[in-house]
């Protein structure tokens, strides 16, 4: 027994301190599994990628060290790294202002909705989550130019429609439909955002005799602010990212109109098992998207509206 | 003595079954791009073999449509397979096993004569062989016999001509009902298209892989592109891979245009049609002689193989006249065999082997310049953009030398 009491009371103190170490480490545990993802699959990457840009780089055979000489031949020698660039950029302008203008209206038509609201929101949400490939199959028959679902619609109102997908000049265009019918994620956030707005500020305008465009001018919008600058950069981002659709619905084709920036990239390391010159054109793609952010964020500082936030301008005002 | 005898008898025996215990552990790796029955065929191959070699296990590993990627990522990863089915040298052969020595060796065995020159000269890269080939194609034109009787077409014959072929073709279009009488393909594999510009005297590359100006945009590659682009206009061929990926096969079986050309890898869906059809040599452009695109699968042994005796062995097999008659689905390689099948004079085949007799002159871009992947997509667009214009191919392909030049350094 008093063998047993003594070996007992030792560990009490160790045991203590034990305890303090003990709950940090159990705490870092608990957070381990997505620390140890982000250093190895994030981080991990990311630095030997940005290693690997300054290598000349092939998978089979000796790899040696270039400097700069990737982004160099990149941006003054290789005609296709502009043009895929400014492919994306068109792409871009384009898809990112009717993506976040046709979620809005699609959120704002489901908040006022009072009928069915549920099936709608479903519908309207559902095609967001079919995955790149199986979506590309669906618009493959669509724009099909012989058996096609869209020619053939188009045949009922006596338009003989046009070669979606072999015309260099169409080809984007049908691209950035294809996309489109992926605005559900979008217009959900929207949706959630416009939930948010308290009610009492619309009933406190209508009693004002506030009409409804300049609620929504001057309540909406605002109040919408923080979610449609979040929507715009996660937009621009997905954009410049543009690569399934495109890589399998024309393979970057006709006459590479629609050869995306990724697409570029991919073929690079995948095709022509280039690492070194793929790995220099993923960071330019890095610090384009994180430059146009950054602009992004500093010019959101005009029109974007957070809770609790007092304007300097107001400010004074107020003073 | 004779007790003697026994036990030195005995112990042998016990010395060879040792051996061969040790050599169960021996697991030799085999990749392969073939699918389904190709595959089957391999597989077979690969049992025989066994069967020769007790104790060995041939561990095929069918990498299918993924092959390259896969096998990139196990010579990236220092674990390649011992033995491989190859076709791109270039990419490859720094990590491959030099063969010529071997071949000299066992040259009694191999009787290295019996494989064609162009299908050697498809293997080889700055003048040394990295595998053995053990399939190949050449490109013909296939035509629909009861189409050509009901049009009242003389249907062709060796030694007839693009112009031919043309006079041919206008005679089957049938606007209403989308016959044609040929199929033009605004994306070919720009590897296969090189034939037509050696059949008119030219080639996209210099032989020492340093010029393209002047090759590749010369009159007569043009004149080649040119003359596609008119056949299309001229409504004597349908163009496929415009914007629609219906394929030149299945317009074929369906009845819906009277010639194509392609190679061996149609032949069984042709069969399978059931239509009635012959074989006919790739045209030629006047009186130049016609010169195929070589298709061929080879069988290469990597530099690290873990086994490198033993993969010496199964490639010996595989390339055995044996073995190449097992493979059904590929043209026989070995000249050999495909006499002795009687191939050669078989009209369905003959003109395979034909045009691989004249085909031996030339050497596919790829193999002379390691940047070619690049310079051929270049070359793919100008291609299409001639398709695309029905003409214009001297522009096209000036501006895929020019956005080439970086790459001819």
């Amino acid at each position: 027994m008093d063998m047993s009491y003594a070996t007992a009371a030792v560990p009490v103190v160790a045991k203590r301190k034990r305890s303090a170490f003990a709950r940090h480490i159990v705490a870092y545990l608990f957070i381990s599994p997505w620390i140890l993802g982000f250093l190895f699959f994030t981080l991990g990457p990311l630095v030997f990628s940005l290693t690997m840009s300054f290598y000349d780089w092939p998978v089979v055979g000796e790899r040696s060290f270039v400097g700069l000489e990737n982004y160099r031949s990149m941006l003054f020698e290789d005609p296709q790294f502009w043009e895929s660039l400014w492919i994306t950029v068109k792409f871009a302008a384009i898809y990112v202002p009717f993506n976040i203008v046709m979620s809005f209206l699609l959120a704002l038509m489901l908040h006022h909705i009072t009928f069915a609201s549920g099936f709608f929101r479903t519908a309207f949400y559902l095609p967001s989550v079919i995955s790149g490939v199986a979506l590309v199959t669906i618009w493959s028959w669509i724009y099909s130019r012989e058996y096609g679902l869209l020619n053939f619609m188009l045949s009922f109102i006596g338009i003989d429609g046009p070669n979606w997908l072999g015309d260099p000049n169409l080809a984007i265009v049908a691209i950035i439909i294809a996309s489109l019918w992926g605005l559900g994620g979008t217009m959900l956030i929207l949706l959630t955002g416009l939930k948010a707005i308290p009610k009492e500020l619309y009933e406190a305008a209508t009693v004002s005799g506030v009409p409804g465009w300049a609620q929504m001018v001057f309540i909406t919008l605002p109040m919408l602010g923080p979610m449609l600058l979040f929507t715009f950069i996660t937009s621009i981002i997905s954009a410049f990212q543009q690569l399934t659709i495109a890589l399998l619905l024309t393979k970057g084709g006709p006459l590479g109109s629609t050869y995306f920036f990724a697409m570029y990239i991919y073929d690079n390391a995948f095709k022509y098992f280039d690492m070194g010159y793929a790995a220099a054109g993923s960071w330019v793609m890095f610090i384009i998207v994180l430059l146009l952010s950054l602009g992004v964020m500093r010019w959101s500082a005009a029109w974007v509206y957070y809770e609790g936030e007092v304007r300097q301008n107001d400010g004074e005002h107020n003073a | 003595m004779l007790n003697r005898k026994s036990i030195i008898g005995s112990l042998m025996v016990l010395a060879m079954a040792g051996t061969a215990t040790a050599r169960a552990e021996e697991v030799l790796r085999f990749a392969t791009w073939d699918t389904d029955e190709s595959l089957a065929i391999q597989q077979e191959i690969a049992k025989k073999f066994e069967e020769k070699h007790p104790g060995v296990k041939v561990q095929v590993e069918p990498y299918a449509d993924g092959y390259d990627q896969k096998l990139i990522a196990a010579f990236g990863a220092g674990n390649p397979p011992d033995v491989m089915y190859m076709w791109n040298f270039p990419q490859y052969y720094t990590s491959l096993k030099p063969l010529d020595d071997l071949i000299a060796k066992d040259a009694a065995e191999i009787k290295p004569d019996d494989f064609p020159q162009g299908l050697m000269n498809t293997v080889r890269v700055e003048g040394k062989t990295y595998g053995m080939p053990s399939g190949f194609t050449t490109q013909v034109v296939f035509y629909n016999k009861d189409m050509f009787a009901k049009a009242g077409v003389e249907e062709p014959k060796d030694g007839w001509t693009w112009d031919d072929l043309r006079a041919k073709a206008a005679k089957f279009r049938d606007e209403p009902n989308k016959v044609y009488g040929f199929a033009v393909d605004a994306k070919p594999d720009p590897y296969d298209f090189e034939q037509f510009l050696w059949s008119n005297g030219t080639k996209y590359i210099s032989d020492d892989g340093k010029k393209i100006d002047g090759y590749m945009n010369s009159d007569a590659a043009a004149q080649v592109l040119d003359m596609f682009g008119d056949m299309a206009k001229k409504q004597e061929a349908i163009t496929l891979n415009l914007g629609d990926d219906t394929t030149g096969s299945t317009l074929f079986k369906g009845g819906k245009i009277a010639m194509f050309q392609s190679a061996m890898w149609s032949k069984s869906g042709i069969d399978a049609s059931g239509i009635k059809y012959g074989v006919a040599p790739l045209p030629k452009f006047g009186d130049k002689t016609a010169h195929s695109a070589l298709g061929v699968s080879a069988i290469s042994i990597a530099k690290d193989a873990a086994h490198p005796d033993l993969a010496w062995e199964f490639v010996k097999f595989f390339s055995s006249p044996e073995a190449v008659a097992m493979r059904i689905n590929d043209l026989p390689v070995r000249t050999s065999v495909a006499e002795e099948k009687g191939m050669t004079k078989d009209p369905v085949y003959k003109p395979f082997f034909d045009i691989l007799a004249t085909s031996n002159t030339e050497t596919h871009a790829f193999l002379k310049n390691a940047n070619w992947g690049k310079v051929q997509d270049n070359l793919a667009r100008a291609i299409e953009a001639t398709m695309i214009d029905q003409g214009n191919a001297k522009q096209h392909l000036d501006d895929a030398v020019n956005r080439s030049k970086r790459l001819m350094k």
